[in-house]
């Protein structure tokens, strides 16, 4: 049969961003996809080297404009560990706290983003965006901004946790344990959710190593491997991590990865509560013009965000980056989309782009 | 680890067969008076990283392409060629990963001309 060509993008609702999508297909079926990046391209990498070192923390935060806190924080943490600066202990319990509540936020937006590709079911969307809005409150209290935090400092926070975000907090991880318990009824009960995630866009544990693809796509397909498991920082050690992983490698195994995340999530934000010192201080060192001289020349350190792994690779010069190399889990995740993508159906490649969570400011840096 | 260019695919090849199954990354540090490009392996079994460091004169910027032991890399070796002026031998030519532009003047080198205007190429 002959191969007709046609073109997704790069406006269009269900590509998260600006995304180009040449598709050829044969009938029904996908034969390759050519995918155009580089919309959102702001050149963060070369902006950096032109900046002072508490100046970028704002430009790493609109990297992943769905989970700003974590780019802010593995951005602070490279150069913590290039100028050889301690994060103060309490502070640690905190940015572990405020790191997973983000990831709750995130596989929200995910979540409902998703129901939305599949069709026919705003509802999901509207539940989980009022639930995630429960968790950027929180963030917000502690931070002071709804959407861009950059309360992240030298050695700790910006300031103190407010006095009841612990009883806030574990207020609301008690609703949400219920809402993902609901979320896990209703969406795993629904036939075309089920057709649509179930068997499709299966990707091998053996391809899934190969192609690099990180994060939960990765644990989707069966490789355990969580930076917060493997290479755990701050306090992770302590707290009783247990990592989650699927076997089949599609699109379900993908959506229980993440459900299971959100469970351990709140989980571990009352863990670390419990084990927080009640005594010492959280504030890091205020934003100066001067920041203290470098003592690594080459800094590299890795994440877990919500999306996958984040590897920073930086080489310090005094008072700047000299170089600054990102490693962005959206990026590789999408580079896996052309063979994920091939012999499945035109309609189910929104489905498995969508469950592949990407995020194109982060795609394009 | 610092190795030399041509033993790069042999070594990439060496340790994939002694469990580096992973690549974690491929990036570029421009040091002006050369470049190093640097391949960042994981061992996913025994959660341990190495980076392979390659160094590049100025004047003569290539690597071969390590396509052929992890197909991940596509994409970083077409970052790096067009961030770093780095040419990728070996491989099937493809086209810019970013959208059109002339490809000159590679943005993340240190001798970067700020401020110029590019021609879209066209397709």
């Amino acid at each position: 049969m002959a191969i007709t060509r046609i073109n997704i993008g790069p406006v269009h609702p269900s590509t998260h961003g600006v995304l180009r999508l040449v598709v050829d297909l044969d009938g029904d079926m996908i034969e390759r996809v050519e995918t155009h990046i580089g919309f959102l391209h702001r050149g963060v990498e070369k902006l950096v080297e032109t900046r002072m070192y508490m100046q970028s923390p704002a430009y790493m935060e609109k990297l992943d404009y769905v989970a700003p806190l974590s780019y802010d924080e593995a951005y602070v943490a490279v150069v913590e560990k290039a100028l050889g600066i301690e994060v103060k202990e309490r502070a640690q319990y905190a940015r572990v706290i405020l790191l997973e509540l983000q990831r709750i936020a995130s596989h929200l937006l995910w979540l409902g983003t998703m129901c939305n590709d599949l069709g026919q079911m705003f509802t999901v969307f509207m539940w989980s965006f009022k639930d995630r809005d429960m968790v950027l409150k929180l963030l917000e209290e502690a931070s002071g901004n709804r959407m861009f935090y950059v309360n992240v400092r030298l050695g700790g926070l910006q300031r103190e946790l407010p006095p009841d975000f612990e009883a806030q907090t574990l207020e609301v991880m008690d609703y949400m344990e219920k809402r993902t318990a609901e979320y896990e009824r209703y969406i795993e009960r629904n036939p075309v959710f089920m057709e649509r995630m179930k068997g499709v866009g299966v990707l091998s544990s053996k391809d899934a190593k190969d192609l690099g693809v990180t994060g939960p796509v990765l644990r989707a397909s069966g490789v355990e491997y969580d930076v917060r498991k493997n290479n755990p920082y701050y306090v992770y050690e302590n707290l009783h991590f247990s990592m989650k992983s699927q076997e089949k490698g599609d699109n379900f195994s993908r959506y229980r990865v993440r459900i299971m995340e959100i469970k351990e999530s709140i989980r571990l934000i009352r863990e670390a509560f419990g084990r927080m010192p009640a005594s010492g201080d959280m504030a890091g060192m205020p934003i100066r013009l001067r920041s203290p001289e470098p003592v690594n020349k080459v800094s590299k350190l890795s994440r877990e965000l919500p999306r996958g792994e984040c590897l920073m690779y930086m080489v310090a010069d005094p008072q700047k980056p000299y170089r600054l190399s990102i490693r962005s889990p959206s990026f590789i995740n999408l580079a896996a989309l052309s063979h994920i993508a091939k012999g499945q159906r035109l309609a189910d490649l929104f489905a498995i782009l969508g469950s592949l969570d990407l995020v194109m400011g982060c795609v394009d840096r | 680890m610092k190795i030399d260019r041509e033993q790069l695919t042999s070594q990439v090849d060496r340790m994939k067969k002694n469990g580096y199954d992973y690549l974690v990354k491929i990036t570029a540090v421009d040091y002006s008076d050369h470049v190093e490009a640097i391949y960042m392996l994981r061992n996913l079994d025994a959660g341990k990283d190495e980076s392979l460091e390659v160094e590049l004169k100025n004047d003569d910027l290539w690597v071969p392409s390590v396509m052929r032991s992890y197909r991940g890399a596509d994409w970083y070796e077409r970052e790096l060629s067009e961030m770093f002026g780095i040419e990728i031998r070996g491989r099937t030519a493809e086209r810019l990963l970013l959208e059109k532009w002339d490809g000159a003047n590679p943005p993340l080198r240190k001798d970067f001309v700020w401020g110029v205007q590019y021609k879209a190429k066209e397709e």
